[in-house]
């Protein structure tokens, strides 16, 4: 199948930059020391005072390291914007290949190789450092199959809808930023949404972007019921839904220019 | 001193032309910062400090570090995106100028959507040091001393970014470099030094001297420990690395090959 392709030679691609990615990975493993500092130094003696450990804190920020690279660090607009500017976005539209596919089927393939060149030697770095949680009850493992793969569903979508938007806005970078922003900070990379104060705790966790880092990561600290995967299915299915409508937007936005 | 400033005017006029652009920019960059702050401070608010160093102490760490880097970014965008000068061949049409390689990356570009988070690294300060209640001498010495912190902080970066730039002779792409030598000491750079492990301190007062910038001088003027010798450091351990940066440089530009092409 021809998204199938795309992903394999996609993959292939980021194959060839795997010992600059592996210098960005100790980069990547140095911020997750930071924000592991960070937390020892703030629970130090206060331990009692809240519902996370040191020890908790640090496989929290061990394992967001690791998702980042597979829901957090996409693509800014998935490139869609390089297309609207140069004009080859008329000729992708015009494609009988489904264009939504065509563009996520390709960052997929960049997110596979993510997961085996950057979340896992990250997560081995952490693991021979200070320690990586290892799930104790078996159906976790597959729950967080499921949990991360629809945490780069969620992800690719939102930044889908990012590159898209260039079709009306031309400029996508202040979108990029403020979805970035967003996905980190209410996301949970430096602090677990349930810890933000009120009223941000009690929305955050019905936000996409609980969905793309905070809720897989919690599933595989096995400190949440498996019944968040509904939230994160509702997103996908929602964002995806979207997606294609605004696409069919676009194509007719195009057509009407003339291409 | 006159070139610098005709060329600087220049690009700025060129920038301004997309005020829209410019200010959307600005607002949204300022924005990602001010949301690294505000969770950090959730933090705080909840856990009181971190081994000992309260939020507007770690604000005034913070918001040097954060100053320091935007503007480093605002003034030296084209050192800091060196890699493209490489990849795409445009470094012989600096070569052949009349006027230093450097001189012209310097003068050719500014990056004013950047001035966001200079912005929002002020506002962190300013929060901070009416937070600290100072008493007037302490307010006055730290006050004083800012502008020196800051800029050592800016030829701290700038002088890590060069070297960043430098290592493109060789590797041509060094965007993964820049998270390695930039991006994360910087950010280690915005919390205190003391809560590091040992080998990450070593790293940030040796190879990567972002301690230095805030960490020694601020623990002198908020009188957690040091001496007045915390002071001088900054600057010195600056123009030193600047030194450092600028041989490598040019050590770089004489082994470097052009393709040709």
């Amino acid at each position: 199948m021809v998204y199938w392709i795309l992903l394999q030679k996609s993959f292939m691609r980021n194959m060839q930059y795997k010992v600059a990615h592996l210098i960005n990975n100790a980069a990547s493993a140095i911020f997750g020391f930071v924000f592991i500092a960070i937390w020892v130094g703030v629970l130090q003696g206060k331990e009692n005072e809240s519902p996370y450990s040191a020890l908790d804190m640090t496989f929290y920020i061990a394992a967001v390291q690791c998702i980042l690279w597979l829901s957090g660090f996409l693509t800014a607009g998935l490139n869609i914007q390089n297309g609207v500017r140069n004009g080859a976005i008329s000729l992708e539209l015009a494609r009988p290949t489904n264009f939504f596919l065509y563009v996520t089927s390709q960052e997929a393939g960049r997110l596979l190789y993510n997961l085996f060149f950057r979340s896992l030697p990250i997560g081995l770095a952490f693991s021979l450092t200070v320690g990586f949680y290892v799930p104790q009850y078996i159906p976790t493992y597959f729950f967080l199959c499921i949990s991360i793969l629809f945490a780069m569903i969620i992800s690719i979508n939102l930044h889908y809808l990012v590159g898209l938007s260039a079709c009306w806005t031309t400029e996508i970078n202040w979108a990029h930023f403020v979805n970035f922003t967003l996905l980190v900070g209410l996301g949970g990379q430096l602090v677990p949404i349930d810890l933000l104060p009120a009223p941000l705790s009690t929305i955050t966790p019905y936000l996409p972007f609980a969905g793309a880092i905070y809720y897989p990561v919690m599933i595989f600290l096995e400190k949440v019921s498996s019944e968040v995967i509904l939230i994160q299915l509702i997103w996908v299915v929602v964002l995806t839904s979207f997606n294609l409508w605004l696409t069919e937007k676009a194509r007719h936005k195009l057509e009407i220019q003339g291409g | 001193m006159n070139l610098y400033l005709k060329l600087l005017s220049g690009s700025l006029r060129s920038r301004m032309q997309y005020k829209m652009n410019f200010l959307v920019s600005s607002l949204s960059y300022g924005l990602i910062m001010a949301v690294d702050f505000v969770l950090l401070a959730a933090i705080l608010q909840r856990f009181d400090d971190v081994k000992g160093w309260n939020l507007y102490e770690v604000g005034l760490l913070y918001g040097i570090s954060s100053v320091a880097i935007t503007l480093y970014r605002v003034f030296c965008v084209e050192v800091h995106n060196f890699e493209r000068y490489m990849v795409e061949g445009e470094f012989d049409s600096l070569l052949i100028r009349p006027v230093s390689p450097l001189s012209l990356l310097l003068t050719k570009n500014l990056d004013l959507s950047r001035i966001g988070g200079t912005i929002q690294g002020v506002l962190i300060l300013v929060i901070s040091i009416i937070g600290l209640k100072l008493n007037n001498v302490e307010l006055f010495l730290l006050l004083i001393y800012l502008p020196v912190t800051i800029f050592s902080g800016v030829l701290i970066c700038f002088s890590l970014g060069l070297i960043t730039a430098t290592i493109a002779f060789w590797t041509q792409r060094i965007k993964d470099f820049q998270t390695f030598t930039l991006y994360a000491p910087f950010n280690a750079a915005n919390y205190p030094m003391n809560i590091y492990p040992g080998w990450l301190k070593i790293i940030f007062f040796t190879i990567i001297p972002v301690g230095f910038m805030n960490y020694t001088p601020i623990l002198f003027l908020l009188k957690k420990g040091g001496d007045l010798w915390n002071l001088a450091l900054p600057p010195v351990v600056a123009i030193l690395f600047l030194f450092i940066a600028l041989k490598f440089w040019k050590f770089g530009i004489r082994h470097y090959h052009s393709t040709g092409s």
